[in-house]
């Protein structure tokens, strides 16, 4: 008899917690404290219905477009990081104003890429985050996902490279089809900087945005 | 022995004259030397007068074609592709031992081309069985070869030494595997030409990014494509080696026994 209450009382805190992590969901703020799978989930999904929202965004309107990237994406990013691992090497021999140029220019850049992902995004778009297979006491991890851009189409992989701040979850690199962000930014990064230098590199990011 | 000795200059003379017409050709400086890329100064060549020739038909092409035809239209016309080209996955996943993989690309393939109305309908991926693409570069690979140099082939693209030779195997078993069964050498051709503009649609999306965020085109689709060969063929060997192959030794070897390899008890 004892067991059977404690058994339903287990049930009653369950059903109360499922509640819970629901309501916090349906307000669609990212809670960066949660597990990494699910706060991929939020963001996620908040980016989505934003964009099914506004067909500003959708038609590529470039104010809209960075009006979305600074309000629902870079919150949850840590963009400096990016920048300084794409930067490898080289990050130690710039000056901290250039740093900050550097990591504005790339900003553009990664502004550029979600604004042509944008204009793909229909009322079939869905993005499926999969459950975390990792250590659960990890600060590092990877979190997958599935794209589906339009119906009737295959998914396309997309995955989250994670680390665990003071502040909670940030997402650092993404992985587009096994083709990592940063690992593929470094080779640009080093090119460039060999041939015209950290200002140069800068220059050309900035002069990307223009064209 | 003097005739030798020019003919060795001449060729010697032949190909830095190739060498120095190559490099004119490529306008980007190329960067910190790739060790997987060491015919970078040609490749640039041949990548420059893809992209002009990709600029001045395909592109054009494919974009008249994405807006005349309806999106829900293209995406059936692309699945069809995607599905005939499921058998030649399926048999490359067997020659890889993935025997898996090769049962759930079959069962994709007998139901999409069923129930899906010729492929056109995707409904093995709504049932959750996702699309499991192989061709014979990766199966190479699975085997033990090396990739190789990368190249870029005039027309087809990126490659490698490897997978070029994979796509050329690819490209004649599909190609005219399909076509033997197009009589109509007509019929046949307008296909194959469709096709070329129907899959640079399909990649529109792709190459507008690329153009929109790369430095240097031309190394960033070379590091991705060899980031992503790499983890197909690495993705392959860890699938096939899922499952443990166990020696059966109650079992009587068949075949051995057959060919009369072993006595008789």
């Amino acid at each position: 008899m004892k067991s059977r209450i404690h058994l339903l009382f287990k049930l009653l805190l369950l059903c109360l917690l499922l509640g819970l992590t629901h309501t916090a969901r349906a307000q669609g703020k990212p809670n960066p404290n949660a597990a990494p799978n699910e706060f991929v989930q939020q963001v996620a999904d908040q980016v989505l219905t934003a964009l099914k929202a506004d067909s500003g965004v959708r038609a590529g309107n470039a104010a809209r477009v960075n009006q979305l990237v600074d309000d629902l994406i870079l919150p949850n990013i840590d963009f400096e990081k990016t920048t300084r691992l794409a930067a490898g090497r080289n990050w130690r021999q710039a000056t901290p104003e250039q740093q900050a140029a550097l990591v504005k220019a790339f900003r553009g850049t990664l502004a550029r890429a979600y604004s042509g992902a944008f204009t793909r995004v229909d009322e079939a778009t869905t993005i499926k985050v999969l459950p975390f297979r990792g250590d659960a006491e990890a600060t590092d991890v990877v979190v997958k996902s599935q794209v589906t851009q339009r119906a009737n189409t295959q998914p396309i992989g997309l995955d989250y490279r994670l680390e665990k701040t003071p502040q909670g979850w940030k997402i650092y690199d993404l992985n587009v089809e096994n083709i990592w962000l940063i690992e593929n930014y470094r080779n640009q990064f080093s090119q460039q900087i060999s041939q015209s230098g950290i200002d140069g590199l800068i220059q050309a990011l900035n002069q990307r945005a223009q064209q | 022995m003097r005739s030798r000795f020019f003919t060795q200059q001449f060729g010697l003379a032949l190909c830095a004259a190739a060498l120095v017409m190559l490099s004119g050709c490529a306008t980007h400086p190329p960067g910190p030397a790739n060790p997987a890329d060491p015919l970078e100064a040609s490749n640039r060549a041949v990548f420059e007068f893809n992209d002009g020739l990709d600029r001045a038909v395909f592109k054009p092409a494919a974009q008249a074609y994405a807006f005349v035809v309806p999106q829900p239209i293209r995406t059936c016309i692309n699945n069809i592709f995607l599905n005939a080209g499921e058998v030649w996955s399926w048999f490359n996943s067997t020659l890889q031992g993935r025997q898996v993989d090769a049962l759930n690309t079959f069962g994709r393939f007998l139901f999409n081309s069923t129930m899906g109305l010729g492929g056109c309908l995707d409904v093995a991926s709504q049932t959750g069985a996702e699309r499991i693409p192989n061709d014979f570069g990766v199966t190479l690979g699975v085997w033990g070869l090396d990739s190789g140099p990368y190249v870029v082939l005039p027309i087809i693209g990126s490659a490698t030494l490897r997978d070029g030779a994979g796509r050329v195997v690819d490209l004649y078993v599909n190609q005219v595997g399909y076509g033997s069964l197009i009589h109509n050498v007509d019929v046949r051709n307008s296909i194959y030409g469709f096709e070329v503009i129907e899959r640079r649609e399909a990649l529109l999306g792709v190459t507008n990014t690329i153009d929109r965020t790369a430095l240097d085109r031309y190394s960033f689709i070379r590091d991705a494509y060899l980031k992503r060969r790499k983890a197909q063929v690495d993705g392959a060997m860890a699938e096939a080696e899922k499952l443990p192959s166990y020696e059966d030794f109650g079992a009587e070897p068949a075949d051995a026994q057959a060919l009369g390899l072993t006595p008789k008890k």
